[in-house]
């Protein structure tokens, strides 16, 4: 089995209890206008190119080994100060399990553990689950960031396979949430739903959108459902743009600014 | 309080200063004194120049007005000294930590008793100016400054306020002699009974005692533009707080506390403040010093006395001394009043050992015989060093390394050790060269050893895709691979065992450490590219660090990689410095885990941290525009500055290493 990660990073303070090793999985099911992760949307590898240091060597125009690389019409293998990568690496629940057991002792002492966030970890839901019971069999801790978007069936094994879940809810209409992430918001409240009852230690967690998310309505709605259940809301990124220009695309809150003026 | 700080800030301060233009060297060389009288009578003068200055609101006085120290040896006279010596940096004592403590206690007049004809006459010398400083005072109305002065500097201290002007005095006075890098050492150790007995008496409440030194802090920065140092702001105030004490017992204190806190109020590059810490500190601890990390002023370094007290009775240092220790100018180990020893007076350059292997004439069947003969050059490399210190390459003649005499400074140190420290230049780019060696040429037979010989003497010139394997694929120190990490464990070895048993010319023992100090610019310089896929000229990482394009995942790694080394064999100093985007420290949790990593840190058996704050589109937006940031401070390679007082290459390296921060 193989999963696909977009990135992999140690010490994100704020994925979870203690201090954390966060694996991103490549892909996910919506298409929130804010994303700041945008290489973590499509599941398919993509070039990552940080063009504001590019120097114009035209060295990337050397023709690749490699054939994946050739598809891309850029050879990341030949530009000197490394500024184009390859998104998008695949390996098996194992593999991963090797990353993390060197670290073990120190996410131990830390208190903390494993964060599998995405994208949508739960698009790659068996490689999920599988890395999950090898890392329970090595006693690390587990949390899950989630959007909440996936078959009932999915996320209540996921659920069931963590120590700690953190779950996106952003927007209660399900009109505004269809135009904001691309998706309805039904399933993702059932989900939440059972959440709530699981059992599992949990945080539900809405990002503040200008506009978006951070309308009164829309947070009473949000805290009414929620009820006494833990909740927290994470500011706005002011850089949450910076990656589309090296996958060459436009943030859509970029494109909404200036259609207004 | 907070006028005094902007008045600082603003310079205002220095339109009180004059210069000097008098040829003193000239002038003493014609009436043939002695380097001893010299120093005492260019001192004299200089202070008998010094005007009484109050700045608005200060408690604390003392400023320098006299703006430069004239040489008081001629251009030739130097150049004959340095026939007959080995003369280290600029000549002058440096870099060393003075007793304060008997001064504080029993004041100058004592210590002008026990000393000889020119530690009177100097102490004379501040005598008067602080006479006049005094009498100037009583005109102003400032009496609780002229009542201060009445006592001080003559006898003891018996309050806080009188320990710090005495103190400032006397560190004022030192500059003054010609010293430089001069260290405040264990401050909050012989500080904390004058602060203790004030607030069990009721004279100072712990606010009003805060407050006090808030403004003692400030004078560190009052001169510090007029002391010599590499590049501003390398000026070595460093003050060292917590630890245990000489006895074994644990000596964070109040007054350690309130230092920390003193510096993240004023935000200020001096004093540069250093933590100890060990396994055995407490959280609370930890999170005190991380709020002065989240501050941006690049303190506190943190060393880790399991590992320095460990390492320095290894070196020979007793027990208590060793137990005493603080650091030099930047992160060296040394002994307050007893140490004397010159810690950077020689660096090794493990990148360049690596390439007088690769060009060896001699063929390497395996990993393990290409491993000997690096073992072998750094023995050779240690050796010229050594010899180099002892002869300046002309063996006929036995050199000693020689300073112009200090009379005040040496009437505060009682030495006993005079060992030597060696810096170790850019171990991580050493150790992810063998790195690459051993995966593609001895591994995986992927790149021929000529191809990778004639790649780098070609600066990758036409290898552009072998650069990038080295450069960005390759394992990395800092990844927590074996393969890298295990170089670097056999390097700093090598280096330990290389300098195993070697005396200095007085009879001391060589310390390797793993600091690099401007060694990170200038050893790299001019040395080729190397097999970790560093171009030529590409500077080192600094100190204790990853290479600059080496892609770490974070700091577990990072730690993990910097601890295994074996780092009581290299104790001179020289600290791991992680750079973390300011972000991190912008919640309560932030904090808490940054607190929490320093502590894994330590646990782990490092050795020495520096931990930065920073925001990279920040620094690059101070470099278009400096006068908008004249008060962005940055952490160098073991001290603090004004960013935009720095060359372009000391603000160019600071950038690249954010590349890949957190």
């Amino acid at each position: 089995m193989i999963g696909r990660l977009f990135d992999v990073k140690e010490f994100a303070v704020h994925d979870g209890p203690g201090a954390r090793m966060t694996f991103f999985l490549k892909g996910c099911p919506l298409r929130c206008l804010w994303c700041h992760n945008p290489e973590g949307q499509r599941f398919d590898k993509e070039l990552m190119v940080r063009s504001a240091l590019c120097e114009h060597c035209g060295l990337c125009s050397r023709p690749a080994e490699n054939e994946l690389f050739r598809s891309y019409g850029r050879n990341p293998a030949s530009c000197p100060k490394g500024l184009i990568s390859e998104c998008g690496e695949d390996l098996t629940p194992s593999e991963l399990v090797d990353r993390v057991l060197p670290l073990k002792e120190i996410l131990t002492s830390m208190g903390g553990g494993v964060t599998l966030s995405g994208g949508e970890p739960l698009m790659q839901g068996d490689f999920l689950l599988e890395c999950c019971a090898l890392l329970r069999d090595h006693g690390i801790h587990l949390a899950l960031e989630t959007c909440g978007y996936a078959s009932e069936e999915v996320f209540r094994e996921a659920v069931g396979a963590v120590d700690y879940v953190m779950m996106d809810l952003k927007i209660m209409d399900p009109e505004a949430h269809k135009s904001a992430t691309g998706v309805s918001n039904e399933i993702i409240l059932k989900n939440a739903r059972y959440l709530m009852e699981s059992g599992r230690e949990f945080v539900f967690r809405t990002p503040l959108i200008p506009r978006y998310t951070d309308s009164p309505e829309n947070l009473e709605a949000i805290a009414s459902f929620v009820g006494e259940a833990p909740w927290e809301t994470l500011p706005y990124n002011e850089l949450a743009g910076a990656k589309y220009s090296m996958l060459n695309r436009i943030y859509p809150l970029d494109e909404k600014k200036e259609n207004e003026i | 309080m907070e006028d005094l700080r902007q008045f600082i800030l603003d310079r205002k301060h220095r339109a009180f200063r004059r210069a000097v233009d008098r040829n003193l060297a000239a002038e003493y060389s014609a009436l043939g004194l002695s380097p001893r009288e010299r120093m005492t009578r260019r001192f004299e003068y200089l202070m008998s120049l010094e005007t009484p200055v109050f700045l608005p609101g200060e408690k604390i006085v003392f400023l320098r007005t006299v703006e430069n120290i004239p040489d008081c040896f001629t251009e030739e006279e130097w150049e004959g000294f340095r026939k007959e010596h080995f003369i280290h940096e600029l000549g002058y004592l440096s870099n060393i930590s003075p007793d304060y403590e008997t001064v504080l206690r029993e004041g100058l007049s004592s210590l002008r008793e026990r000393g000889d004809e020119y530690v009177k006459r100097m102490i004379d010398a501040i005598f008067a100016l602080s006479d006049r400083y005094r009498d100037e005072a009583v005109k102003q109305g400032r009496d609780d400054v002229a009542q201060i002065l009445s006592r001080i500097p003559r006898q003891g201290a018996t309050t806080f306020r009188e320990a710090l002007q005495l103190f400032r005095i006397l560190h004022f006075s030192l500059w003054m002699e010609g010293n430089y890098h001069i260290t405040t050492g264990r401050f909050d150790q012989y500080m904390w009974p004058y602060l203790k007995s004030d607030l069990e008496e009721g004279r100072l409440t712990e606010e009003s005692a805060f407050a006090l030194l808030k403004d003692f802090f400030l004078s560190f920065n009052k001169d510090n533009d007029l002391y010599p140092g590499v590049q501003q702001g390398d000026n070595g105030q460093s003050m060292v707080l917590g630890g245990i004490t000489r006895d074994g017992a644990p000596a964070f204190n109040l007054l350690s506390k309130l230092c920390l806190q003193a510096s993240r109020e004023n935000l200020m590059i001096d004093p540069k403040i250093n933590l100890r810490v060990s396994s055995d500190t407490p959280d609370e601890i930890y999170a005190l010093g991380t709020e002065l990390t989240k501050a941006g002023l690049g303190f506190p370094q943190y060393s880790n006395d399991d590992v320095v007290i460990d390492a320095l009775v290894r070196k020979g240092y007793d027990l208590e001394d060793a137990r005493d220790y603080v650091v030099a100018a930047c992160w060296e180990f040394i002994i307050p009043k007893y140490g004397m020893d010159i810690d950077n007076i020689a660096a090794l350059n493990f990148p360049k050992v690596i390439n007088q292997v690769v060009h060896a004439s001699a063929r390497f069947a395996s990993y393990e015989e290409f491993s000997q003969a690096v073992r072998a050059e750094i023995f050779a490399e240690c050796d010229r060093q050594i010899r180099r210190k002892e002869y300046d390459n002309s063996p006929e003649k036995s050199f000693h390394v020689w300073f112009v005499p200090s009379p005040l400074m040496e009437s505060l140190m009682c030495p006993k050790y005079y060992n030597f420290g060696m810096h170790g230049t850019g171990i991580a780019t050493a150790a992810d060269s063998m790195a690459a060696i051993r995966k593609y040429v001895f591994e995986e037979n992927s790149v021929a050893w000529e191809r990778l010989v004639s790649a780098v003497d070609n600066d990758f010139a036409n290898e552009p895709e072998l650069l990038h394997t080295l450069r960005y694929d390759a394992p990395k120190m800092g990844q927590n691979l074996p393969t890298p990490d295990e170089a670097a464990v056999f390097l700093l070895d090598c280096f330990a065992d290389a300098l195993e048993g070697r005396k200095t010319p007085m009879g001391g023992v060589w310390r390797a450490g793993t600091g690099s100090a401007m060694f990170y610019l200038l050893h790299a310089a001019d040395l080729p590219a190397s097999p970790d896929g560093r171009r030529k000229g590409e500077p080192f990482g600094a100190n204790f660090s990853p290479s600059l394009f080496a892609r770490t995942k974070g700091p577990f790694s990072v730690i993990a990689s910097f601890s295994k080394p074996h780092l009581e064999r290299v104790c001179n100093g020289g600290p791991l410095t992680m750079e973390f985007s300011s972000s991190v420290f912008d919640t309560a949790e932030g904090i808490e885990k940054t607190a929490k990593l320093v502590q894994s840190f330590i646990r782990m058996g490092g050795h020495q941290l520096q931990l930065n704050s920073v925001n990279p589109d920040t620094l690059r937006d101070a470099q278009k525009n400096p006068e908008a940031y004249r008060g962005l401070i940055v952490r160098i390679w073991g001290w603090s500055a004004y960013f935009t007082e720095l060359d372009k290459e000391y603000q160019d390296h600071v950038i690249a290493r954010q590349e890949y921060s957190l």
